[in-house]
């Protein structure tokens, strides 16, 4: 019979004699048979248990008792300067593993996470080759400054931008903090969260290994904006009193005409050696990514090398990591996508504009103010970019020789980054439409991102055999420099002449002093406070300093008696936490100080016969200061029947004040009519649950299963300074197409931010739409911008994710579904392009333009854009990728190849091509391609 | 470390403390100011802008000036989906209206761009920088254009807003919360203004072309005087017939021979603008301004080498009722009816398409000759506004005189016929002094003036703008109708009741 320590039967348990096939399952009532001979070792494993052998010796009956392993608690995660175990654990963070992530040809990091962690939501709102992704951990809850978490490398915290100059397939894991008892040791730039990646690094004491992965992907358009067709829209205008005479006779689908099968193939070669007192990994990367709307290319050379040395007897270990990359860009003309809707599918694609068709004036120029050819403005344009980056580090871990428990850890590293671009385009395409004398427009632009870094801290940690059972202290100061400069020079393309802008460097430094403290009593209960002093140079001197501190407790209460013998429950921890966190991203770096800044040539104004350049003095705002959020975090992580399901439950509080707003200043107080203020607040509120369960496992087939699902709501709670509650709020988000300028979303007070602002739509008892009748909702008997209400926003009441992963034998098959609940998108495709004028009145009744199908539908005439019509439901549930792979062991070798599809599908009721666009505007977005991926992993 | 934070300091950009090291940074500062009504920021045609809030070409100064004072009349109206712009001549906006809002910001802006002028080039400060004599003595002629930018758009406050918040050089730059001013303390502060800087400007066409000068001054105190009623209740037409015969008197301006070459890309060659706002197509380059002014009435099949331009806009017409004020109206003797009519329609059944509704061909980016203007891509025009010009101050005295403001009535009447002889070609159009009446000078003022950035103000002189009045698509109905009197003034916009809580909304709002 096989027990555990309890003496409770444990069924399904593998009995297996040593180096043969020859093995048995235990029973319900965790009996076993197996025929053995004298000194055979037997071995019984079990998951979640510590495997045990036994040497036969002949006994007919063998009972063993099977420890449960606790390997899974004692897991290292990296945190803000250290690390800790997840027993240890006192703040809200999840850790997610290489195993973990998302499968296929995935190019951009941000991507491996989606849907893999209660509470961050990641976000692709484009298909185009080598986009990112927007990351929102707990929504954030800033309106005007940066709601993107803080991205921290091997140590290094990002400023923001691109992480595409790190291979995906270098990430080891990553660590995502929530609670600000996890972020507040990173002070002023984490209130909306911090991400930790780990890359890669080599083993000690390993063999030299070498792999090889290779994975070729082919993408393709999933579905078509639903416009028109040739047939169609011809009977359309002839129908509606149009002029047959202005059609042309062909018969074009641009959607088709502008996009094509994605081909991408990435190389991934690893050699890593483990020494006696170090290791040396090295990672050579090749992706090259093709994207659907034909001439956009991504490809990217990377290498990452990390090199790792004890010395002194393992007291000092130096370890080296340096990530280059190497990306070339080809950026598509983009507004081929609205011009492939908009064009009349009756006319033909080639022509006499470089070989396109265009409309042209009577005097057989390109007519100004018509669209232009869909393809012309991919194939005749060339906008490519290279960026060459570096991020390195170098870390010394010294524990002092009298003194072991105490560490002095020096980080030292920079992400270097420079790029440069050039566009140009043919001469003779329509789109530039060339006066005499004049040329296309033309220009090249190069830049340098800086970021140095400078970080040292003392560790203390011990453990104790009395009432405090351990201390871990940290102590250190941090220092960063952020410097930014971009060059561009512009063809005149009436003179000829290259003009050069003066370039104005971005300049930040951000000093730190932080500490934390971590006191265990009795093995149970946990203490952990942290500070974080912050000097940054954005501000004003006065306003220059800010503390953040923390405090958090967790109790393990499976530790205590009443359930330290408890069959159900395995692990039970709760956790409590409150912290400040600071947001000080808004863009300048002197926002504070009393600037001039210099016309340029073309906004001369003449006095006499001379014009003179002029130069315009700058708002600025001396009393800005920090955006401060308050969180407080009650959490519980748990793990039931030995740990088969584990998991966590969240639920959050946090108030953001102080809000760094860019916002209308008092009217003559400032020289400028907007500034960034402190002023406003928000609240946000969320429930965030977090399951892993592994139904099933024995030595053939295993199956595991991890699920998370977020609740989370945000309100504006203050937004100006005197709450005028006639004050309908600040317009906020993209600019729409359809009229110029017009903005669809609001932030209001008493309203989740980016809530839409829209005019109510009305219908007739027989459910028809009347066009331009809204509901007059303030009663005064006129419909004006009085009458809008905010109707829905874009954020998600709630999402989840769902993944689930099995293995039979060699084979795998793993799927991740991923979905989203009450959040809502505007269609401005349909709002744009869904009415009979957008297709029959164009400027000089010259020629037609195409239009959405949603036209005949509503019968509308004019542009509705402001109706609430547009505003639609856009849950959706996605499969974002299923894959299978299967493992094929050779002698030397071991081969895997797996095949995997991403984007597979999406259940969704929103009309539009994709309901997850982070905006919640839809217009002219760049479709996500369904792609199809061969993988060939070798590993010598 | 720490002081490596204090000493970091913005690299090729200038702060108030080094910017007038150079001594060029007056004269550069002072034409920003002037800048500020022309282009709508600091690249051009678009880029670095002044105003935040609203699309940067909507946000420029004439083109928000003339939209606000023409599409709300019977003048103009424009078929566009931007936003609210419909509800300006619907006469239906509210205190969120993001036009109305954009122009408020931007006449508080220029007040704030001068003030901050003032406040660094004052004596004590001129000194302290060492600035040399000759300089300083060029530098109070510049502070005194300033104020005199700065009065120009607080006229526009005046006439728009009324009640807005003040502030002078006197208050510093920050976190303060402006108080609120009303019309007669507006209007004393804008007399006394505009009288002290009148000695220290340039007599009349003294100043560079573009420039302020005494005749700038004596217009902007005309029209303050003539619409005095309205502003504080207290009539004062004697002083608006004594500004404007100051102009006429100075014998520095002229008619133009030509009514149409007031409008053309060579039009500062004439000698009967007073004061312009300047546009160049090549050096001061905006898609608001006069690139709107171009562009946007041009639709339909009005061919567009005859505008100079590579593109019309397609938006702006004018009403019947408009056309009515010409007799024979499209085919009248007047010279000065500049309508397009080929596949135009009188009648404006839909008010988003730009064929109904006749279009107005008066402003253009071809010289007299017919060239075509210096940007040869067709985009951005040479065409000034003209802001100011003779012709207003004969109506100005006309119609002072009519109110009782003295002057002679011969004068008067000589004067309109000067205008109408010009108009007319000949004196056929000429009218006595019977014929002389304020209904004939509201209308004369339309036929003269349209689409220059006076009508609105002049309704309301004759109680025509909002309760009585009707013109198409007036109160958003095809055949107009009229509307409540408290839209005589716009209200202050929600986004600075908001911002700030020294303010009180207009009545009615």
């Amino acid at each position: 019979t096989v027990t555990d320590e309890a003496n409770i039967p444990l069924p399904g348990v593998n009995v297996i004699i040593k180096g043969t096939t020859t093995g048995a399952s235990t029973d319900f009532d965790g009996n076993y048979t197996i025929r053995a001979n004298t000194g055979d070792i037997i071995v019984y494993s079990y998951l979640g248990f510590i495997a045990q052998e036994i040497t036969y010796n002949g006994q007919t009956s063998l009972n063993v008792i099977l420890r449960q392993d606790t390997a899974q608690l004692d897991e290292v995660v990296i945190i803000g300067y250290g690390s800790t175990t997840v027993k240890d654990a006192t703040g809200s963070l999840d850790r997610i593993d290489s195993e973990e992530f998302n499968k296929g040809a995935i190019v951009s990091p941000e991507n491996l996470l989606a849907g893999k962690s209660a509470g961050v939501r990641i976000t692709s709102s484009s298909g185009s080759p080598g986009s990112g992704a927007e990351i929102r951990i707990r929504n954030g809850g800033s309106l005007s400054a940066n709601n993107s978490p803080l991205i921290v490398v091997d140590g290094i915290p990002l400023s923001g931008g691109s992480l595409n100059a790190i291979n995906p397939n270098e990430i080891e894991s990553y660590t995502v903090l929530k609670d600000a008892s996890a972020t507040a040791i990173y002070g002023s730039r984490a209130t909306a969260g911090v991400v930790i990646i780990t890359t890669k690094k080599g083993k000690t004491k390993a063999p030299l290994s070498v792999e090889y992965n290779l994975q070729a992907s082919v993408g393709h358009l999933t579905d078509k904006v639903d416009v028109l067709s040739a047939s169609q829209f011809r009977q359309y205008i002839i129908d509606n009193g149009g002029d047959e005479n202005l059609l042309g006779a062909a018969n074009t689908d641009w959607q088709d005409q502008i996009y094509e099968n994605a081909e991408g193939g990435i190389h991934d070669l690893t050699i890593s050696k483990g020494f006696e007192n170090g290791s040396l990994r090295a990672n050579y990367n090749l992706s090259n990514q093709n994207g659907i709307l034909k001439t956009s290319q991504y490809r990217r050379n990377a290498i990452n090398v990390n090199f790792e040395h004890r010395f002194l007897d393992d007291h000092l270990k130096v370890n080296l990591t340096s990530k280059g990359s190497l990306v070339d860009n080809r950026f598509a003309n983009e507004g081929a996508i609205g011009s492939a809707v908009f064009f009349d599918p009756t006319q033909p694609v080639e022509g006499s504009w470089g070989g396109y068709f265009e409309f042209e004036d009577a005097d057989g120029t390109v007519r100004d103010l018509a669209p232009r050819n869909p393809l012309s403005l991919l194939l005749l344009n060339d906008n490519r970019q290279r960026a060459r980056r570096n991020i390195s580090n170098i870390q010394f871990d010294y524990k002092f020789h009298f003194l072991p428990e105490l560490r002095l850890n020096v980080n030292a590293g920079f992400d270097y980054e420079e790029y440069e671009g050039r566009y140009f385009s043919n001469a003779a395409a329509g789109f530039n439409n060339l006066s005499l004398g004049q040329r296309p427009g033309q220009g090249t632009y190069d830049g340098v991102n800086k970021n140095r870094l400078l970080d040292f801290y003392l560790n203390y940690k011990k453990e104790f055999e009395s009432l405090i059972t351990g201390i871990d202290i940290t102590a250190g100061h941090t220092y960063q420099r952020f410097y930014n400069i971009e060059r561009n020079t512009d063809l005149d393309t009436s003179t000829g002449d290259f003009i050069d802008n003066i370039p104005i460097p971005f300049q930040l430094i951000l000093e730190s002093y932080f500490a934390r403290a971590n006191f265990t009593l009795d093995r149970k209960y946990i203490f952990t406070a942290t500070y974080r002093r912050d000097i940054s140079s954005r501000f004003s001197k006065a306003n220059r300093n800010a503390d953040f501190p923390s405090a958090a407790f967790s109790w393990l209460i499976s530790e205590e008696d009443f359930l330290k013998n408890s069959q159900v429950v395995s692990n039970l921890k709760l956790r409590l936490s409150w912290g400040i966190t600071g947001q000080q991203d808004v863009g300048g770096a002197f926002p504070y100080l009393g600037l001039y800044s210099k016309g340029d040539d073309k906004s001369q104004y003449q006095f006499g016969n001379e014009y003179v350049n002029t130069i315009r003095p700058e708002g600025y705002n001396e009393g800005l200061k920090w955006e401060e959020a308050s969180m407080y975090n009650v959490g519980l992580d748990y793990g039931l029947f030995k740990n088969k399901i584990t998991g966590t439950l969240d639920l959050y509080y946090r108030k953001n004040k102080d809000l760094l707003q860019y916002t209308q200043v008092p009217a003559g107080s400032n020289l400028e009519n907007f500034l960034d203020q402190n002023v406003g607040e928000t609240v946000s509120k969320g429930i965030e649950i977090g399951i892993n369960a592994t139904p099933f496992r024995n030595d053939n087939f295993s199956w595991d299963v991890s699920a998370n699902f977020t609740l989370s709501d945000v309100e504006v709670t203050k937004l100006t300074l005197s709450d005028d509650p006639n004050y309908p709020g600040t317009p906020t988000g993209p600019t729409l197409s359809g009229g110029v300028g017009n903005l669809i979303q609001i932030h209001s007070l008493g309203a989740e931010p980016n809530s839409f602002y829209v005019f109510k739509q009305v219908v007739d008892v027989n459910g028809r739409l009347l066009e331009g009748v809204y509901v007059d909702l303030n009663g005064d008997n006129t419909i004006n911008d009085n009458d809008k209400y905010r109707f829905q926003s874009p954020t998600p009441a709630a999402f989840f994710g769902f993944t689930s992963m099995m293995n039979y034998k060699n084979l795998d098959f793993s799927f991740t579904f991923r979905g989203s609940l009450g959040n809502y998108m505007y269609n401005n495709f349909r709002s744009a392009n869904g009415y009979a004028d957008a297709m029959l009145v164009q400027v000089g009744n010259l020629h037609y333009g195409n239009g959405s199908t949603h036209a005949l539908e509503t019968g509308f005439q004019t542009n509705q854009q402001f109706s609430d019509l547009y505003v639609e439901n856009a849950s959706f549930m996605k499969l974002d990728n299923v894959s299978v792979g299967y493992n094929i062991p050779f002698e030397h070798i071991n081969l895997r190849a797996s095949l995997t599809a991403q984007n597979v599908f999406t259940v969704t009721n929103y009309s539009g091509l994709d309901p997850e666009i982070a905006d919640g505007v839809d217009n002219n977005v760049y479709p996500k391609p369904r792609t199809f991926v061969l993988g060939l992993n070798f590993n010598f | 470390c720490t002081s490596e934070i204090d000493d970091l300091r913005p690299i090729n950009q200038e702060t108030s403390a080094t910017v007038f090291d150079d001594p060029a940074s007056y004269k550069a500062f002072l034409a920003k100011i002037y800048a500020g009504i022309a282009v709508s920021g600091q690249q051009g045609p678009a880029g670095n802008p002044d105003l935040a809030g609203l699309d940067e070409g909507f946000s420029n100064y004439l083109r928000l000036y003339w939209k606000l004072q023409q599409l709300t009349t019977d003048e103009a109206l424009i078929g566009w989906n931007d936003g609210t712009i419909k509800d300006l001549h619907y006469q239906n906006w509210t205190a969120g209206n993001e036009f109305i809002r954009t122009m408020y910001d931007r006449i508080i802006y220029q007040v704030s761009l001068a003030n901050e002028f003032i406040r660094q080039t004052t004596d004590e400060k001129l000194n302290s920088r060492g600035v040399d004599a000759s300089l300083k003595a060029e530098i109070q002629i510049y502070r005194a254009e300033a104020r005199f930018m700065r009065a120009l758009s607080y006229s526009h406050a005046l006439d728009f807003f009324r009640n807005v918040p003040f502030v002078t050089d006197e208050d510093i730059v920050g976190a303060f919360l402006p108080k609120q001013t009303n019309g007669t303390d507006l209007f004393a502060y804008l007399e006394a203004e505009l009288t002290a800087i009148e000695s220290v400007l340039p007599g009349p066409g003294q100043n560079q072309y573009a420039r302020a000068d005494k005749a700038a001054v004596w217009m902007l105190l005309a029209k303050l005087y003539l619409n005095a009623e309205v502003y504080t209740g207290t009539p004062r037409y004697a002083d608006a017939r004594i500004q404007a015969e100051k102009v006429i008197n100075s014998n520095q301006y002229s008619l133009d021979g030509d009514y149409r070459h007031l409008f053309l890309a060579d039009n500062h060659l004439s000698n009967e603008i007073i004061f312009p706002i300047a546009f160049d197509g090549l050096r001061t380059q905006a898609y608001g301004g006069m690139t709107f002014l171009v562009h946007a009435p041009v639709g339909g099949s009005m061919p567009l080498s005859e505008f100079g331009v590579s593109s019309g806009w397609a938006g702006v017409r004018t009403t019947k009722n408009f056309v009515e004020k010409f007799p024979g109206m499209e085919n009248s003797p007047d010279g000065r009816e500049l309508f397009y009519t080929n596949g135009q329609s009188l009648e404006i059944p839909n008010i988003s398409k730009f064929t109904d509704g006749y279009a107005i061909a008066k402003y253009k980016n071809v010289d007299r000759n017919g060239n075509p203007g210096s940007d040869t891509s067709g985009n951005f025009p040479d065409t000034d506004f003209p802001l100011f010009r003779l012709a207003d101050a004969y109506l100005i005295y006309a119609e002072a005189h009519l109110r009782g403001g003295g002057g002679d009535a011969n004068t008067a009447v000589g004067l309109i016929n000067t205008l109408r002889v010009r108009a007319y070609g000949d004196t056929s159009g000429n009218i006595s002094t019977s014929d002389l009446s304020l209904d004939f000078i509201l209308d004369e003022r339309a036929r003269e003036l349209y689409w220059e950035c006076h009508r609105r103000t002049d309704l309301i002189r004759f109680g025509k703008f909002s309760s009585s009045g009707i013109w198409s698509w007036k109160g958003n109905v095809q055949n107009g109708t009229t509307t409540e009197a408290f839209r005589d003034i716009f209200p202050i916009p929600t986004s600075d009741l908001s911002a700030n809580p020294n303010l009180t909304q207009n009545p009615g709002y």
